[in-house]
């Protein structure tokens, strides 16, 4: 782990300013390119959520409605630039950590404070990561996913912080620039969940540019601009207070109408344009920002410990008998492109397995021969009087994922294989997923901008999406992804961890154990009237450098 | 007065089965909102820290005391708190019901108005094709799809023709559309009473002595033939709350306004129990109360009936 101090000097963040005036290239809008003028300080900037947020725990920061809010209420230790994914100084100057990556030193500014007046120190800091590192089951507070082998916490000083691991941990630095690691006041830390709930926002205190204002349950909430804020990470080209005054975040669950009235020049903004919907923004004055997610594809995990998925051939005869192309050329748009491996292309330590990601039905029909499936009556394959059937679930939260998943299931039926799409209720829904007799094929993905990543969709103990760690008798399935997996997250040497998530991804892909689909963006639209939008590296917008030109 | 008592202990009644019934089918229902919430995949629990969070619930107390709180907690104004937002469900009651309440009384008035305009104007017109065209049009109504109705109008008068705004709207702007969305649906069936009330009071013997007297069509209309008609159409209004019940949930996610419907439908998708149960009370509440007015109100309006009322104790709906 590299050693990095760097004090903020006035020069360098002017020329930073100057360099980045351009604002965000990696969510370069894809219509006309927004002419930066003299930034305009004023005025509210409108909003369109697609879903209600449902708390504002940091930890809870996944979901995007919360942490599109997150973002913006809350600083972190250090700044990921979404653009590098190199780290920057934010709430820490400067950090340090030994060399198996079991201790991590921060030093922080001495100027910040949280919105309430209260000040920022290592003891403040210390008492977040104890909760975000160890949770608190008593009070429903779950801990950070981002975190992991947490032990404790010293306060050296009032601005020194000591963070200890009880297993090497190379992923923390990444993890405290994560919206799950939000810094937030001591007051707020004694909330419980409920407390964090919507209806007691403001009551969220942070340090970040913006703080709650009004707020009307499941329907709006507004972000104030905070007027002394001034400690962005050097890379913003606005380093004062936000050039808005105010963001009014409206929830307008129909597609059409926030489609329709960013058109219509009643909003601003708007998250979540479906790639059905991407056309009607293709015109002047308006622009599409698909922001990626830096981590896991959208993908279908294979859950091979069902006996009908056991054989690796029925498995890579999966693989060859989709045509991906096919389904992002007709489902999807540009903005989605076609997974050359189960990480993202933007992602850290991204292995380029596109020779192995093939369309190939002939193949297909072949290996399922192999394996003994052969075609029945129906034109659906059977093998000892049982049918090839699979279900795969319809993640709700993906783009277009029903959609999807019904042009994979004709692809699939014209080599032979019936797979049928789980739709439910979601108690049924929630079950499901976790049983690979219900659902063989789960359909999901994870972004986050740390190798961790792959750890965190296929590990036993994470999200365990292959289900290869069986609950009901606490058996693992394949040892040794087991331990692929956790050299990802505990080999403290970068170049090493790098090799370490590649050998997963050769791995699951040799295995036929994940068939990735797309690289998936957020796509926002936005009118050309406002500038400087800027987006996380997982893509919940940033307001702080936005203003609008009305 | 013995009557109007028993009516209010039968209500009671009521409100109490409701209340068994939804506690009963929402424990049924495969999976809970701690589950879906907690056992997420995305949150990577582990089976221990699930167990204790479920504790932490009361999620593994046995049904029938777990009955016996929500009962009582209820009856003292405690509705306990959502799973998936933590946030007091009284709370969210209390913010939402107001919302909801201005629109769907407002419905109601318009859906009234337009309905009542719309069956006079028929059987008053002189032209032919006039009162044919406006028979037909309840039937139109009645089959148009509220969210499809929402969208429309939310597309020609606030997208195209700019009239309206349904972003962060004032007060009353925000009421236009979503009233409008909720009352067509509404008026049709009321229409469609009184119309078809208009024609058969309309051929009854005492019509025709009073049209033989001598009166015009309005007078018989408004002295004679509407106050027959109004018993069934209230009769039908009581009904039809049911449908502006469920036009919420349709309009205030098409206009993104925050009310009951609103709660109910992301309740719904996440089986947040608490709140549902709530929703499922307040709902029967607002059935039993406007069913309780409305056959009180029998009675005043025919003198028939008061009759009836004192001799047999009972009218039902």
């Amino acid at each position: 782990m590299s050693r990095i101090t760097r004090p903020l000097g006035a020069t360098a963040a002017v020329i930073a300013a100057s360099l980045v005036l351009m604002g965000c290239s990696s969510a370069e809008p894809s219509g006309e390119g927004a002419a930066a003028g003299e930034p305009v300080v004023g005025g509210t900037l409108q909003y369109l959520e697609h879903q209600a947020h449902t708390s504002l725990y940091p930890p809870a920061g996944g979901f995007y409605p919360n942490g599109g809010i997150l973002n913006n209420i809350t600083d972190r230790l250090v700044y990921q630039n979404p653009e590098t994914l190199e780290f920057e100084p934010w709430l820490a100057e400067s950090w340090e950590s030994n060399d198996d990556a079991t201790e991590y030193t921060f030093h922080l500014r001495d100027d910040v404070t949280f919105s309430d007046g209260t000040p920022l120190d290592a003891q403040v800091v210390a008492d977040n990561f104890d909760l975000y590192g160890l949770g608190d089951q008593d009070r429903a507070l779950t801990v950070s996913e981002a975190i992991n082998n947490y032990d404790s916490s010293e306060v050296v000083d009032d601005s020194t912080v000591v963070f200890r691991f009880s297993a090497p941990s190379p992923g923390f630095l990444q993890a405290t620039s994560t919206i799950n690691s939000g810094i937030v006041a001591e007051s707020t830390l004694e909330l419980d969940l409920e407390g964090y709930g919507p209806g007691n926002s403001d009551a969220v205190v942070g340090t970040g540019p913006f703080t709650v204002g009004d707020e009307e349950i499941g329907a709006s909430l507004t972000l104030d601009a905070r007027e002394d804020y001034a400690w962005a990470p050097e890379s913003w080209d606005n380093q004062g207070r936000p050039y808005v005054d105010a963001v009014q975040i409206t929830v307008t669950p129909e597609d059409s109408v926030r489609v329709g009235a960013l058109l219509a020049g009643q909003a601003d903004v708007i998250r979540y344009v479906e790639a059905q919907d991407e056309p009607q923004l293709a015109v002047d004055g308006f622009s599409i920002y698909a922001p990626q997610t830096n981590g896991v594809n959208n993908s279908l995990s294979l859950r091979f410990r069902n006996p009908l998925l056991e054989d690796i051939r029925v498995r890579q005869a999966l693989l060859a008998g989709i045509d991906r192309q096919e389904v992002v050329d007709t489902i999807y748009t540009d903005n989605y492109p076609l997974a050359t491996s189960v990480l993202s292309s933007t992602a850290l330590g991204y292995l380029d397995e596109s020779d192995a990601l093939g369309f190939d039905p002939e193949r297909a029909e072949e290996l399922l021969d192999e394996a003994g499936w052969t075609v029945g009556s129906d034109g659906i394959r059977e093998k000892d009087g049982e049918r090839l059937t699979l279900v795969v679930n319809e993640a709700a939260p993906q783009p277009r994922s029903f959609e999807a998943l019904t042009l994979i299931s004709q692809q699939l039926a014209k080599v032979g294989v019936d797979l049928q799409i789980l739709k439910a209720d979601a108690g049924s829904y929630a079950e499901a997923i976790l049983d690979a007799d219900q659902v063989q094929l789960y359909h999901s993905m994870v972004g986050r901008a740390d190798l961790d990543v792959i750890k965190s969709q296929y590990y036993s103990s994470n999200r365990n999406t292959l289900l290869n760690w069986d609950s009901s008798d606490d058996s693992i399935g394949d040892a040794k992804l087991e331990e692929l997996l956790e050299a990802v997250s505990t080999e403290a040497d970068p170049d090493k961890r790098v090799e370490a998530s590649q050998a997963v991804q050769r791995y699951l892909i040799e295995q036929a154990y994940v068939i990735p689909l797309f690289e998936e963006p957020q796509v926002y639209g936005a009118s050309d009237a406002v500038h400087g939008l800027g987006f996380e590296s997982v893509a919940r917008p940033s307001f702080a450098q936005t203003w609008v030109q009305r | 007065m013995r009557y109007v008592l028993g009516r209010v202990a039968q209500a009671a009644l009521v409100l109490l089965i409701a209340f068994t019934a939804a506690f009963v089918l929402l424990q049924a229902m495969p999976g809970d909102a701690i589950m879906i919430k907690f056992q997420n995949p995305e949150l990577g629990l582990s089976p221990e820290q699930i167990a204790r969070i479920r504790e932490s619930y009361g999620a593994d107390v046995p049904l029938v005391a777990q009955y016996g709180h929500t009962l009582l907690g209820f009856l003292g104004g405690d509705f306990g708190y959502s799973v998936v937002s933590g946030t007091p469900v009284s709370r969210l009651i209390a913010d939402a019901l107001p919302n909801t309440l201005v629109l769907a009384l407002s419905g109601f008035v318009l859906a009234v108005v337009v309905a009542v305009a719309l069956a006079v104007t028929a059987t008053l017109s002189r032209f032919a094709w006039l009162g044919t065209a406006l028979r037909a049009l309840p039937s139109l109504f009645v089959s148009v799809p509220v969210f499809w109705l929402g969208i429309m109008l939310v597309q020609l008068f606030s997208f195209q023709l700019g009239l309206v705004s349904v972003i962060n709207p004032g007060p009353i702007e925000g009421l236009i559309l979503p009233v409008l969305t909720l009352a067509v649906p509404i008026s049709a069936p009321l229409a469609q009473i009184l119309l078809r009330s208009f024609d058969e009071i309309g051929a009854q013997p005492f019509v025709a002595v009073v049209r033989a007297r001598g009166a015009g069509a309005g007078w018989v209309l408004g002295r004679n033939v509407l106050r027959n008609a109004l018993l069934p159409t209230l009769t039908m209004a009581g009904l039809l709350f049911g449908e502006l019940i469920g036009g919420a949930v349709v309009t205030e996610t098409v206009f993104g306004r925050a009310g009951i419907g609103r709660i109910t439908e992301q309740a719904v998708s996440q089986q947040d129990t608490p709140v549902l149960q709530a929703v499922v009370l307040l709902s029967a509440l607002v059935f039993v109360v406007i069913n309780l007015v409305v056959d009180l109100l029998y009675p005043v309006l025919d003198p028939r009936l008061r009759s009836t009322v004192r001799g047999r104790k009972a009218v039902s709906a």
